[in-house]
């Protein structure tokens, strides 16, 4: 069996490793994504108090902070039995939606659009906010940076600190808003808007408009007919920060719609013993492997699972690219008027586009809200209420974020689990670099850079976030591609030169 | 005049995993040497890529300090780097977004305004995989040395363009 070994890979947080092994006749036999394991959270927390986490959490990762602040806050909220006045969970929102736009446009300008923007094919060294700086325009990075010092200013007024934020209490925020900060957000929110429609229209210029990349978007190559995860709010709408979680099936039946507090009844976790990640999946269809299907517990949760669960956007011109996005794949809506899935998951990078729409008049509408300036922004916990055990979800941008503690009578963890974004998308991971590798591997066929990219471009799709692992730089170690013989004897060594 | 010249010095790391806050825990310290000062700040970052660019923007002389892990030098190595150097600390770049020769060469495209001196010095660490919030002992040992270092240049700069 020959070995195909990709690492580092480029352009994600923590240091991954894939690993293809070739049957004797050069056809992909197993694909690995390996993670490697960080030691000792649980231990790290376990005897502090409840009220740290909100802090602790949002340093375990440095991109996405906000997530773990807003699912630890919630689990607070949870644990102390207190309900936020109605000021507070809109600042929460607010805030949480300013991060949405910051890390959605980085996501698609920096990491995972370059693949479209500069071309599935173009040198690796190119495919960056430079390559696309270069190929649309000086402006357009511009904006890319405005577009992130706005939003961070704005999580910085709103949060106290600029990157990891300390402003959520249990039972609220420990700010409020002035009307001076109020009419800078809802400017910013305006910009963000234009920003969100501008980029819609650029991925409809450059990507739908170019048949080869239309092509790579709508083909075989990386579809997964899996279950569809996401947060809906009361009229089933897709929600970043509150609601109920719900899961279809691959033709879009509802599978459950569950709270979040019971996220044990629906979500099984599986080890494997080739990785430290376990891979979460559906508890009531059952593991079955990494295959798709009905009968397989395999589910993801990602902006375009989140639009397939969703009866439609809460915000009107996401409504229109929500659905611009389902008739480009032919959906049409079933007898519950909701949209057949989309399973092309290259199709991803378009749905985050459409949640960047969304954040955007999400936030400005929350901006506008006359209620956002309430001085109300606290409900004091009371002690002797603590329950025990609180559990807080948000939709992480890359995918639903569960925190659960349990502590003793006076608020000292005992326990702590979280199920973070990137962590559900796993096994889809694992199945769409297969895939893609299945598709591009045949017959022992030269790898050329393209295809090891189009490789790449599989998991990317997913924006993984695997943080606080160890960080592979570009350029730290060459891009090394090893082809072995049965024995593990190197055969050939291609590369990419830092 | 050098009265008006604003230096920079960026902790970048994970304050909780063990030796990879060996940046943060640098800048902490220097708070008690340099917090008053009007001409330099301190920050602490966690991610690097544009956000580290971003950090220091608008600055005349920036140094950054970072854990590296290369496997082939002792835990606590000092190495000092400037961006045209192939820089193999941890954080320099973000996988997230993109590395640092990237995230310069896109704020010169933009004119966005950059130090004229960026220094990186990288700390080989020992224990990164690990929660925890102390360093280890040779990486303690380490921030007394980096912080000699970054003094000596800063006052050596500031000697110099006093001539």
């Amino acid at each position: 069996m020959e070995r195909i070994s990709i690492d580092p890979i480029t352009r994600l947080e923590g240091h991954g490793r894939i690993e293809i092994f070739l049957d004797d006749a050069g056809n992909v036999a197993n694909a690995y994504f390996q993670v490697p394991e960080l030691r000792g959270f649980e231990q790290f927390c376990i005897g502090r108090l409840a009220e740290e986490m909100p802090i602790i959490t949002n340093r375990i990762c440095g991109v996405c902070p906000e997530a773990h602040h807003m699912a630890s806050v919630k689990a607070l909220d949870d644990l102390f039995a207190v309900e936020p006045p109605p000021a507070a969970r809109k600042i929460r929102e607010l805030l949480y939606m300013a991060f949405f736009v910051t890390d959605h446009t980085t996501h698609f300008y920096a990491l995972g659009g370059p693949d479209f923007i500069v071309g599935p094919d173009a040198p690796p060294g190119e495919r960056n906010i430079l390559g696309v700086a270069r190929k649309v325009g000086l402006d357009i990075a511009r904006q890319v940076i405005g577009c992130r010092s706005r939003n961070h200013h704005i999580i910085q007024l709103l949060s106290g600190r600029g990157i990891h934020p300390v402003a959520g209490v249990p039972g609220g925020w420990s700010r409020q808003v002035t009307s001076a900060e109020q009419a800078e957000i809802v400017e910013a929110a305006r910009q963000n808007v234009e920003f969100a429609l501008f980029t819609l229209q650029l991925f409809a210029d450059i990507v739908l408009a170019n048949p080869v990349y239309r092509e790579l978007v709508t083909s075989d190559l990386y579809l997964h007919r899996t279950y569809s995860m996401g947060t809906v709010d009361g009229e089933r709408r897709g929600n970043f920060y509150d609601g109920l979680v719900r899961v279809v099936d691959p033709d879009g039946n509802e599978l459950v719609t569950y709270p979040p507090s019971s996220y044990m009844d629906h979500i099984a976790e599986r080890v494997e013993p080739w990785t430290y990640l376990k891979f979460p999946y559906l508890k009531n269809v059952g593991w079955k492997g990494f295959v798709d299907g009905p009968e397989s517990g395999v589910y993801t949760a990602t902006p375009l699972s989140r639009l397939n669960v969703a009866d439609g956007m809460a915000t009107p011109l996401a409504q229109e690219h929500f659905d611009r996005l389902f008739a480009t794949f032919g959906s049409t809506k079933n007898d519950k008027g909701r949209y057949q899935p989309v399973h092309h998951r290259l199709a991803t990078h378009w749905a985050r586009l459409v949640e960047l729409l969304y954040a955007a008049e999400r936030m400005l509408e929350l901006a506008e809200d006359p209620e956002i300036i309430s001085p109300h922004v606290r409900t004091i916990p009371d002690p002797r209420g603590i329950k025990g055990s609180g559990i807080g979800s948000v939709e992480a941008p890359r995918g639903t974020l569960t925190h659960h503690y349990v502590t003793d009578k006076r608020g000292v963890l005992q326990q702590v689990n979280l199920i973070v974004g990137t962590t559900n998308n796993y096994a889809p991971m694992a199945m769409s670099v297969k895939r893609a590798a299945e598709g591009l591997i045949k017959g022992g066929v030269v790898i050329e850079e393209g295809l090891l990219n189009r490789i790449e471009m599989a998991f990317r799709l997913y924006d993984p976030c695997l943080s606080c692992a160890t960080h592979a730089l570009p350029g730290q170690m060459p891009f090394r591609l090893l082809i072995r013989d049965p024995q593990g004897t190197i055969l050939r060594e291609l590369g990419r030169k830092p | 005049m050098t009265t008006t010249e604003k230096a920079t010095i960026i902790g970048i790391g994970n304050p909780l995993l063990t030796d990879d806050a060996v940046g943060i825990a640098t800048v902490r310290r220097l708070q008690e040497t340099l917090g008053g000062r009007d001409d330099i700040v301190l920050q602490e970052l966690y991610t690097g890529g544009i956000r580290l660019m971003e950090a220091m923007a608008g600055f005349d002389r920036a140094w950054v300090v970072d854990a590296m892990v290369t496997g082939t030098v002792p835990p606590g190595t000092l190495r000092r780097f400037s961006p045209a150097d192939f820089v193999a600390t941890r954080h320099a770049a973000s996988s997230h977004d993109t590395d640092l020769a990237t995230a310069l060469e896109t704020a010169r495209l933009l004119g966005i305004r950059l130090p004229r001196e960026i220094t990186i010095w990288g700390v080989e660490a020992a224990e990164v995989g690990q929660f925890g919030e102390t360093l280890t002992p040779a990486l303690t040992m380490a921030v007394p040395q980096v912080i000699a270092g970054i003094l000596g240049e800063l006052s050596a700069v500031g000697r110099s363009s006093c001539v």
